[in-house]
């Protein structure tokens, strides 16, 4: 029992315990909150308009409008009704918006407003047990008896699953039938058209009905309803599209009116209409994740850093990197076994080139610490006690800072003008123990810490300015957990470091 | 199999019976050494004065500068002494080392022969003080003590410079130990990777056994050509008893001393290292693990120091 609970074995059974969290808190995150690997994931936002037009007549006004239901379809982002001087009321059971005002004159202008995201694919199928009682219409004469089975007759020729999806296509090939063609009149809109359809399904006693609702699609003004068909199949009513017999409700198509009730009503108005306009947005995903969670029910979301004004969350999105950048810095010491200036010199030089870009920020770099060593080289023959030499570079590298900058600016190199954003401190640290090494160790030795420091450096560099890892280690920033503690279990990590397999080399005996 | 000519596997090393860096710190130091115990060996002056409680030969503490005042008191602190060494207590690596030959009337001339005045001295004291030899740069003092006369014996082996044995001590045993000889490159100091030369010595006899120079084994000293495989180190049971000595003086389970052989008083103990290097194995041409490990399972415990040393001289 004692050997199982060594250090090491501890850590693993707590990494452990984070992946297996991680991944639950990961997948809770994208299933949830809409969360995505992806850094610049979009989300359409649709916003739908109608617009209610109708001239009163005098007497009390009520307007009823069918909404759209809240499904799996969909999710509802903000609901408005612009209606001056009307109460408004939200029969929330039967999704129909009430707006009513006495007695008007002119001609009333209501809107109603919705925006919906994240719209997806349903069956768009509903179960309905109650069979709708049909009436098998009567012929007015046999002529029309005889084209109406002749057109029956030829939908059987019609590739299709059922007889609605047959009769549809037929109504609607290129090149119609001659019979058909005798059917349908020569105006062919929408509504005529799924009267016919109704008209012929109602002969074979399939009952069906007409569903409105709006298209998401761009560049949509002020037109009516889209229509749809419902057949009643197998104690089921399936949505099928009046031009191409297609069945299921598409991914874009919003139902406003379904089953018996009407789209608009109006009481007290005369000649009224409604037009539907869509105008499609894009908002970033990451800023739906908060409607997304409050509409899972999900308070967790309150105490997550996604939950934080915009200013501090940019700060902890900086942050939440570094993890990153120490787990490599710890690869690079203690299994690599680069040896470095300071252990998170590089971390914080790469830091700094994520701020000025990679090229200028590594030039600029370079030209301050050259700079800095040979005014460090000078200071050397003052000998000048410790403190007040470094604050000596220190003042040094501030005053190179600004005259890099002001030559820049002057002379439009713009690489110049990334140097402020190295850190003083670090870099006169930098130039000092590079000097010392200089002179104790010689040249050799204080240009390869300076190449080893730049190659971590860069290292990491790649890494944390990585758009896509930034924005896992934000968005999914349980993984830190994991980093922690992989960072922890390299702190019992005994083997060899890659680079003592070859100082170590001549103690290997060649048999 | 392996892409890389110059790379051993791990395997080979671990056959090889190497201690790595992460080995050395997660399984040695932080076992056996408690950080408590590190500024016994940090300090020179703490060292000196446990070491001289035992009677383990040092070179004997002339005086200490503490403060920037007293730098001035320096002349009456070396009054009657014409030879010494100026060092910080907090150095490593024989940084900031000022050794005076002669000094006479004003003057000091270094181990080098140059000749500094006393302004250039005091610069050199306050310079310790401020902590610009040692770690961290934190404030140090100034030790002073009298000039070791090292013994003729590796006369030849050294260019310039002090040659000293390095004994690393596990658990109070010797377990290994090399020679480290200055070289022209390494500029008169004794550390592998400045270029001096690292000659591995039986842990028996005190003879050499093996010799790098910059990881490469060589037989003859760069310099003076001399053949390093006819060095033996001098009373080499009083060397090895300094090193066993440490370890009840300090409590470190891993330590490794310097030692320096003086013409007249013998094995001297220079500095003790809580943290001591791995190089010491490519001197000796075989892995420190394999020894740590025969040391804990077969070395006999409860045993004096002088016990101790002699199973080392017999079984080692």
């Amino acid at each position: 029992m004692k050997r199982f609970f060594t250090v090491r074995h501890t850590l693993c059974l707590f990494l452990l315990a984070a992946i297996i969290f991680s991944c639950v808190a990961t997948y809770y995150k994208i299933a949830y909150w809409g969360f995505s690997f992806r850094p610049h994931e979009k989300t359409d936002v649709w916003t739908i308009d109608a617009h209610i037009i109708f001239e009163p007549t005098g007497e009390p006004i009520e307007v009823s409008l069918s909404t759209p239901r809240i499904g799996n379809e969909y999710k509802i982002l903000s609901e408005d009704v612009i209606a001056a001087g009307y109460d408004v009321r939200k029969d929330d059971k039967n999704y129909r918006m009430f707006m009513s005002s006495k007695a008007l004159r002119k001609k009333q202008n209501i809107y109603y407003r919705i925006m919906l995201y994240d719209n997806e694919d349903t069956a768009g199928k509903i179960r309905d047990d109650r069979a709708p009682t049909i009436q098998k219409p009567v012929f007015e004469n046999e002529q029309q008896e005889g084209m109406v089975n002749a057109i029956w007759e030829l939908s059987e020729k019609i590739d299709g699953e059922t007889k609605a999806e047959r009769i549809i296509k037929l109504l609607n090939q290129d090149v119609l039938e001659p019979e058909v063609d005798a059917f349908l009149p020569v105006r062919k809109t929408p509504k005529i058209m799924a009267e016919k359809i109704i008209y012929l399904l109602s002969v074979k006693k399939i009952a069906a009905r007409v569903i409105r609702g709006v298209y998401l699609k761009e560049k949509r003004h002020a037109a009516s309803a889209d229509l749809m068909l419902e057949v009643y199949e197998g104690s089921k009513w399936k949505v099928y599209n009046i031009f191409t017999g297609e069945e299921g409700l598409p991914k874009n198509f919003v139902v406003f009116q379904r089953g018996g009730v009407s789209l608009l009503d109006v009481a007290g108005g005369r000649n009224s209409q409604v037009k539907f306009s869509v105008i499609k947005s894009v908002i970033s995903s990451f800023k739906m994740a908060g409607r997304r969670a409050k509409y899972e029910n999900s308070r967790l979301f309150n105490y997550t850093i996604y939950n934080l004004p915009m200013h501090e969350q940019n700060t902890l999105k900086w942050l939440m990197i570094f993890p990153l950048g120490i787990l490599l810095v710890v690869l690079m010491r203690n299994v690599i076994g680069i040896s470095t200036m300071g252990t998170f010199t590089p971390m914080l030089v790469a830091m700094s080139l994520v701020k000025t870009g990679f090229f200028p920020g590594l030039i600029c770099f370079g030209l301050i610490i050259a700079f800095g060593l040979l005014i460090r080289t000078w200071l050397t023959r003052l000998n000048l006690l410790l403190v007040p030499r470094i604050s000596a570079v220190v003042i040094f590298v501030i005053l190179i800072m600004q005259f890099l900058t002001i030559f820049g600016y002057q002379f439009d190199f713009k690489i110049a003008a990334s140097a402020v954003f190295f850190p003083i401190i670090i870099t006169a640290w930098i130039i000092e123990r590079a000097c010392i090494t200089w002179e104790e160790d010689g040249a050799k030795n204080a240009t390869k810490q300076i190449v080893n420091t730049s190659i971590v450096a860069v290292v990491t560099y790649l890494v944390i300015s990585n758009d896509y890892i930034r924005h896992v280690m934000f968005a999914f920033n349980e993984w830190n957990f994991v980093i922690l503690l992989l960072v922890m279990l390299l702190g019992t990590y005994t083997g060899y470091r890659l680079t003592e397999l070859k100082r170590f080399a001549p103690l290997v005996k060649e048999k | 199999m392996w892409p890389f000519d110059a790379f051993v596997s791990p395997k080979k090393l671990r056959a090889a019976g190497v201690l790595g860096m992460n080995a050395r710190n997660y399984k040695v130091i932080s076992h056996f050494n408690k950080r408590s115990l590190y500024p016994l060996v940090d300090d020179k002056v703490q060292t000196k004065t446990l070491a001289n409680k035992i009677d383990i030969n040092t070179p004997k503490m002339i005086g200490v500068v503490e403060h920037q005042y007293e730098v001035t008191d320096f002349l009456s602190i070396v009054k009657g002494h014409s030879e010494f060494v100026v060092k910080p207590a907090h150095g490593s690596q024989g940084k900031g080392v000022l050794v005076i030959k002669k000094y006479a009337d004003g003057v000091f001339t270094t181990a080098s022969g140059k000749v500094l005045k006393f302004k250039e001295v005091y610069q050199h004291i306050s310079n310790i003080l401020s902590g610009l030899y040692s770690l961290g740069g934190q404030y140090d003092v100034a030790l002073i003590e009298e000039l070791v006369h090292f013994s003729d014996a590796f006369q030849n082996f050294s260019y310039q410079g002090i040659p000293d044995v390095r004994v690393i001590v596990y658990k109070g045993y010797p377990a290994m130990s090399m020679m480290r000889l200055a070289t022209k490159e390494s500029e008169g100091r004794a550390n592998l990777h400045q270029g001096a030369v690292g000659v591995g010595l039986d842990m028996r006899t005190g003879r050499a056994i093996n010799a790098v120079s910059h990881n490469v084994p060589i037989s003859i000293h760069p310099d003076t050509q001399a053949d390093l495989m006819t060095l033996q180190v001098p009373l080499w049971k009083e060397h090895l008893m300094i090193g066993a000595q440490a370890y009840e003086m300090t409590g470190l389970g891993y330590l490794g001393a310097d030692i320096v052989l003086d013409k007249e008083r013998g094995p001297m103990m220079l500095e003790l290292n809580a943290r001591p290097g791995l190089a010491i194995q490519i001197a000796n041409g075989f892995g420190l693990r394999d020894v740590l490990k025969k040391i804990d399972k077969k070395y006999p415990k409860n045993l004096s120091a002088e016990e101790r040393v002699e199973y080392v001289l017999n079984n080692g």
